[in-house]
């Protein structure tokens, strides 16, 4: 059974945020007024409902995405990128958080990526909690949601890089397997 | 074969067996005193008896992170927690670790340079391309630096992921053929 070309949540229509909108956003969390919003500071602005910092290398991930000169930071004109794409996750965590607890338990972690087009084993999800949950409760908060979900992304992307012939199988020697798993995992 | 053997010998010296462990034996009751009535440890369970044993030495000791990916490494069935004999082979593992990164760390500030961890991967009998290699040190260093907790951290990742490869790797050719389920739970579960 082949994987199919989606693999990703949904994607969110929402009318684009007017400049002056987000212009006020981003004054207030590039607080050293460097123009660009560091890890750090994007950090601080972000909450992921638990009152402990938000996760470090979810932040990193999200600004190296949107920064296209390399520089550690996102100016204002890839910050509505940013901004967006916080949003889209926001909305599929509520859409995914049926409960309403803050929180994405296992069951909930099933559907959410199975309405991306994952098709993972029951066991598996232990595994997935297992690794993401930094707070330690058995559910995923909205920060470790995002980053389990960037690394089966990123897993994904690189193995249909390699399956040219997309039947599912690829044939890797052992050192393009740990250059192809090692800045992912 | 581009990559090492695994003809460690276990703590005490049995190859391949794993005896009862000697009441005498102090591995022993750190665990215990830790483990608890189930006899395994998690992650957090398993920071506290390896701060214990004083492995780290002079070093800060092992962050949660690299505890959970050390159970990781060794958890073949998957249930997130340690027994005694992985507790064993684990601690014989990082001692070699720890040595090859002692022999660099000349000046025991905690830290190696990124050429000196190329240095240490070589010594330990990875055979990788020098872009494979870049990627794992760019991963590990901060400001140019690898710091005693996250070399072992990749240690353990190449480990697990050199595991992975060879248990697939059943005619010893060096290419694996990866179905995409397959490839996505094992190398998430590193």
């Amino acid at each position: 059974m082949a994987y199919h070309n989606q693999y990703r949540p949904p994607h969110f229509n929402n009318a684009p945020p007017d400049q002056s909108f987000l212009w006020n956003i981003f004054q207030r969390v590039d607080k050293d007024r460097s123009g660009a919003i560091s890890d750090t500071e994007l950090q601080q602005a972000l909450s992921n409902g638990t009152w402990t910092p938000f996760n470090p290398v979810t932040v990193r991930s999200i600004i190296s995405m949107f920064d296209r000169e390399n520089k550690g930071g996102v100016s204002f004109n890839e910050f509505a990128g940013v901004w967006k794409y916080i949003t889209d996750w926001q909305n599929i965590f509520r859409t995914y958080d049926r409960d309403n607890s803050g929180f994405i338990d296992k069951n909930e972690l099933k559907q959410a990526l199975t309405g991306f087009g994952y098709r993972l084993s029951d066991q598996f999800y232990n595994t997935l909690i297992e690794k993401f949950d930094r707070q330690k409760r058995s559910q995923v908060a909205f920060d470790d949601f995002i980053q389990c979900c960037i690394v089966l992304q990123r897993l994904t992307d690189v193995f249909r890089r390699y399956d040219t012939d997309q039947d599912g199988w690829i044939q890797v020697s052992y050192e393009q397997y740990l250059s192809m798993v090692f800045n992912v995992v | 074969m581009a990559y090492p053997g695994y003809n460690r010998q276990p703590y005490g010296g049995y190859p391949g067996s794993f005896p009862a462990p000697p009441v005498q034996d102090p591995m022993w009751g750190y665990f215990t005193a830790i483990a608890g009535q189930d006899g395994e440890v998690d992650a957090e369970e398993l920071q506290r008896c390896l701060t214990q044993t004083g492995i780290s030495g002079t070093y800060n000791p092992f962050s949660l992170e690299t505890c959970r990916i050390m159970i990781a490494m060794l958890d073949r069935d998957y249930t997130g927690k340690m027994g005694f004999n992985e507790f064993k082979e684990l601690f014989a593992v990082l001692n070699g670790w720890k040595q090859n990164f002692v022999m660099v760390d000349r000046d025991g500030s905690g830290t190696v340079e990124a050429h000196e961890l190329s240095q240490c991967i070589t010594n330990m009998g990875y055979r990788i391309t020098p872009q494979a290699l870049n990627c794992i040190i760019k991963r590990y260093s901060r400001s140019g630096k690898i710091y005693f907790d996250d070399f072992v951290a990749c240690c353990v990742k190449l480990r697990s992921l050199t595991d992975n490869f060879r248990r697939r790797d059943t005619m010893h050719q060096g290419m694996v053929n990866f179905q995409y389920d397959d490839f996505i739970l094992c190398t998430m579960a590193v």
